[in-house]
């Protein structure tokens, strides 16, 4: 047969310069794609290519249809996927495509956080409840021990795999400190990644105070937790009720310490010293109060810290109550407590308007004039 | 009688090229495809948008609007490299089949001409019908942010402020009804515009219809693998032998890079693009256009008619 | 022709030669053909489906490149775009696009022969006029009937007020009525000065407007000439009877042979006199054909 003389005849007319111009023009191309190919990855964009760990979990359709240009309509499918099966409660099923949708549109966040949630709250919760019906039963003791942590590691497992992708995004941060917050109770743990979540730059200011109370918790830190408590008193410009709660915990916890620790000589010159802080005035008025029982002397001292400049607004409730121990001083506590309600309630606390209703009975204060809850 | 022998002196000379014959040609080739109702197709369009709209309401706003995106954008593109394919893979068998191209290349028009016009008119179908499909999207898309936002305000037990509505509107509305959307538009287009550039280059030299449409599938899904091939071919450490390399480096210069072209994929899941990259990419259709129309001319100015 | 400008039609030595693909077969479709037409004449190209006609045609219009030989156009290569500046072709059997109207039609042919917008109104109104179509200028071409058609069609193969017209097989299909009215029109362009070209297997039109005839026949120009010439033939007679029987046919037949050098060659009821010339032609041309081989 006479095939390659067939084939020359075939490039020997108009193919043969149709194929050299396909064939440079390839090679003036290619360069130029490859360029913008990396600029895309750079950018985040042709971030996905099918390697075999997706590619095992898609079906063929899906895997031509994510190689066809509708990786993203694909991705949405598989998350519809993963709906229904955590509509069946089918967990297994919701963990594999929950990786398959983030792992097609790993830039896209929502998919991360949809797939930690998964885990983490509906998974998790799912099981709390199953361990609940079989009660000490060995299965429940096996549910509770090792299935429940189990998703709490696979919902941090997936925020830290997103993390890869979206390093600078505070939320895949966040919501691992939510974890070991509100599932693990993991103070430290929990402290550090709302810390590095705070660093991010598009974090709100709530995640640093999400920080700062859970530091409140951690053993040993409570210098630290001071520290920045305090700092964000002064200078965030944004005092919330918890905050004014963690510093006012917080710095009972030293005055008490100073009080227990400190002789009375020390506690007296500290807090007459010239500019003393209103801590150690605190600090002394604690001793005072509960070590020596001297009250006269503990109400003169608090008197002077609710009136110190620094001193948040919690200390003139304190004065007050200690105020309500003399019972000539009922009448002054009152009228405090209720100039406190009317001007600065969130330095009171919930049971503290049941208190001052208390007092209103007990000091006969006409209906009129009494406080309005 | 005097006023016309003057007319048509001047007609008789000819110009080797005409940007007034080819716009000919392109308009008639864009009445040709309206004619085949291609825009039939616009109602299942709508129709899936539409449905996407109705049926994911179970969701968090951000994953409604994304799969709206999703739908509209696959769709889109789905429908306009359909477009692009079979509409071109007709137009030249039609016109041989009906004899008009006879009547076409007897007059005084380069069979270059022809073939522009042609691609020019596949590409004004394209662009309208692209156009009107990003115009339903963008309007359904626009109705249901707005949707979502009163569902919001509703939600809430309290009343709500300005600021806050304001906060929730640039919440939803920062992923919905953006800008950035039209460069996925853009990016659809130029897609479908390579295609058709294959499509009628394989139409020059293909006996049927079926043949065209076929084989111009097959390069535009291989055009998604290529760059694939590619990395193949610029694999580092394990080295793939020669024939194998030769192979994928064969796929990388002879198919286009469509992959390429999937701005929409990033787009819909809130990355953003550069100017510059669209900019290229602009460019690079044109490049692609431009080969295939060299290679296509090529092909047709010597073909037996 | 003895002047300098060049014929309307010059095709010189053309052979064309179709490969078949995937196979070793090669069809002659033209061999060796040439042919001169000159300026304003109406030249017939006669011949059977499959001879040829076809083939020379499109590659005088460029459609297709000779495999040898050239085929020029007032003096302009066939392969230059520019000779198609002269021309105007009505295909067989034509379709338009079914969507434009007549006129619409015309607008678009005008538009690619490079008329200027207030040139293609003109030249509309006056041709629609000249194929009697003014009636259906604004009716689509779907609703047109074959008639109709193949006259939008001479239409548009005259929009760009060409030198030269050629027609392939102007009259296949379309009505009696319908076909006078395209010899009709034929009739007009040569008074106005056109030089026409058609090509028929049907002979009755190019026996009335012809000026000269080819026959084409195998790819070759077996007989060419003016009509005229063709058509007399010194050494024939011929005898028209009515109503003889067969006796008296073959009394008349053995008178014949009785004479020296005398032969009766067909015997059978009247043709026209071209057809009779034309079914010569092709059996001369096919016992060369024999004798090549």
């Amino acid at each position: 047969m006479n095939i390659p003389h067939r084939i020359a005849l075939f490039f020997s007319g108009r193919w043969l310069p149709v194929c050299l111009i396909l064939a440079v023009a390839g090679f003036l191309r290619i360069p130029v794609e490859r360029d913008m190919e990396t600029e895309f990855k750079d950018q985040g964009f042709r971030d996905w290519s099918p390697g075999l760990s997706s590619r095992d979990q898609l079906t063929q359709a899906a895997f031509v249809g994510a190689l066809g240009g509708f990786r993203s309509l694909v991705a949405s499918v598989y998350h519809l996927k993963a709906h229904n099966a955590f509509v069946k409660k089918n967990w297994g099923e919701v963990e594999r495509l929950r990786t398959v949708t983030a792992s097609l549109q790993p830039k896209f966040w929502s998919y991360w956080d949809l797939a930690v949630w998964d885990m983490a709250w509906n998974a998790f919760g799912y099981y709390r409840g199953e361990a609940e019906r079989h009660g000490d039963d060995f299965e429940g003791w096996r549910i509770e021990n090792i299935v429940m942590p189990t998703y709490l590691q696979k919902g941090i497992d997936f925020a830290k795999r997103g993390l890869e992708w979206l390093p600078d995004d505070y939320r895949l941060l966040k919501v691992i400190a939510d974890i070991y917050d509100q599932k693990m109770g993991n103070p430290e743990k929990s402290a550090e990644w709302y810390l590095k979540a705070s660093r991010k730059p598009d974090a709100p200011s709530y995640v640093y105070r999400a920080y700062a109370h859970q530091l409140t918790f951690c053993q040993g830190m409570e210098e630290e937790a001071y520290r920045v408590n305090k700092d964000l008193y002064r200078n965030s410009g944004e005092i919330t009720l918890t905050l004014l709660r963690d510093l006012e915990r917080l710095e009972e916890d030293i005055v008490r310490r100073a009080a227990s620790n400190m002789s009375y000589e020390e506690l007296r010159a500290a807090a007459l010293a010239e500019g003393a802080g209103y801590l150690e005035m605190a600090s002394l008025g604690t001793y005072l109060l509960e070590v020596s029982k001297d009250l006269p002397a503990a109400i003169d001292i608090y008197g002077k810290v609710a009136v110190h400049p620094g001193a948040p607004s919690f200390y003139r409730r304190k004065l007050a109550f200690v105020m309500l121990k003399d019972p000539k001083q009922t009448g002054r506590a009152y009228q405090m407590l209720k100039a406190l309600a009317l001007r600065d309630p969130a330095s009171l606390r919930r049971e503290d308007i049941k208190e001052i209703a208390r007092l209103e009975s007990r000091l006969g204060i006409p209906k009129a004039e009494r406080l309005k809850p | 009688m005097n006023q016309e022998a003057q007319d048509t002196a001047i007609s008789r000379r000819h110009k080797v090229f005409s940007a007034l014959r080819i716009w000919a040609i392109a308009r008639n080739t864009f009445t040709q495809l309206v004619r085949m109702k291609v825009f039939y197709f616009m109602l299942i369009f709508s129709a899936l948008i539409i449905g996407a709209n109705l049926l994911f309401l179970s969701f968090t706003f951000e994953q409604e609007l994304k799969i709206l995106k999703d739908v509209s954008f696959g769709a889109m593109s789905l429908f306009a490299s359909i477009f692009a394919i079979v509409g071109t893979a007709l137009l030249i068998p039609k016109d041989i089949e009906d004899r008009t191209l006879y009547t076409i290349l007897t007059k005084p028009v380069p069979r270059i001409e022809y073939l522009l016009g042609k691609l020019m008119g596949i590409l004004l179908l394209l662009a309208v019908s692209i156009l009107l499909m990003s115009l339903l999207f963008f309007t359904v898309l626009y109705i249901r942010q707005h949707g979502i936002l009163t569902e919001k305000i509703a939600s809430f037990p309290r009343q709500v402020s300005d600021a806050q509505i304001a906060l929730f509107r640039e919440d939803i509305f920062s992923r919905g009804l953006q800008p950035e959307l039209l460069l996925g538009v853009l990016a659809v287009f130029l897609k479908a515009a390579v295609a058709a550039a294959v499509a009628l280059f394989v139409s020059t030299f293909a006996s049927s219809t079926l043949f065209t449409i076929i084989v111009s599938l097959v390069v535009y899904f291989i055009g998604h693998a290529q760059s694939l091939a590619l990395d193949y071919y610029f694999a580092e450490g394990e080295m793939p032998s020669a024939a194998q390399r030769f192979f994928a480096g064969l796929i990388g210069v002879v198919f286009p890079n469509f992959q390429l072209f999937n701005v929409t994929d990033g787009l819909t899941a809130g990355e953003v693009v550069s100017a510059s990259l669209m900019a290229r990419l602009v460019g690079l259709t044109a490049f692609y256009l431009t080969i295939y129309s060299l290679v296509s001319w090529l092909i047709f100015a010597k073909k037996e008619l | 022709m003895a002047n300098a400008s060049p014929p309307a039609v010059l095709i010189e030595g053309l052979t064309k030669i179709f490969r078949l693909p995937f196979r070793k077969e090669e069809v002659v479709a033209v061999d060796d053909l040439s042919l001169e037409v000159g300026a304003g004449e109406v030249y017939g190209l006669i011949g059977p489906n499959g001879s040829g006609k076809s083939t020379t045609m499109k590659v005088l219009l460029g459609l297709i490149a000779p495999s040898a030989g050239k085929a020029s156009i007032f003096g302009l290569d066939s392969a230059d775009t520019a000779s198609r500046g002269s021309v105007g072709f009505l295909p067989e059997n034509p379709y338009f696009y079914k969507y434009l109207t007549g006129s619409e039609t015309l607008a678009f042919y005008g538009k690619l022969c490079g008329l200027s917008g207030k040139q293609i109104r003109r030249r509309s109104e006056e041709l629609l006029e000249l194929v009697d179509l003014t009636s259906a200028r604004d009716r689509r071409l779907g609703g047109y009937s074959k008639g109709m058609l193949q006259r939008i069609g001479l239409a548009q193969a005259l929009v760009g007020d060409p030198r030269l017209v050629v027609l392939d097989e102007p009259t296949a299909g379309v009505d009696p009525a319908g076909s006078r009215k395209i010899r009709d029109l034929v009739l007009e362009l040569k008074r106005r000065g056109i030089t026409v070209i058609l090509s028929s297997h049907l002979l009755e039109q190019v026996q009335e407007v012809c000026d000269e005839v080819g026959i084409i026949f195998n790819g070759r120009l077996v007989r060419e000439g003016k009509l005229d010439d063709l058509i007399a033939i010194e050494d024939q007679s011929e005898i028209v009877l009515q109503n003889a029987s067969p006796q008296l046919l073959e009394r008349i037949g053995a008178l014949v042979d009785e004479e020296d050098g005398a032969q009766m060659l067909r015997c059978g009821n009247p043709r026209t006199t071209l057809e009779r010339l034309f079914l010569k032609a092709i059996s001369e041309g096919s016992s060369q054909e024999g004798e090549d081989h």
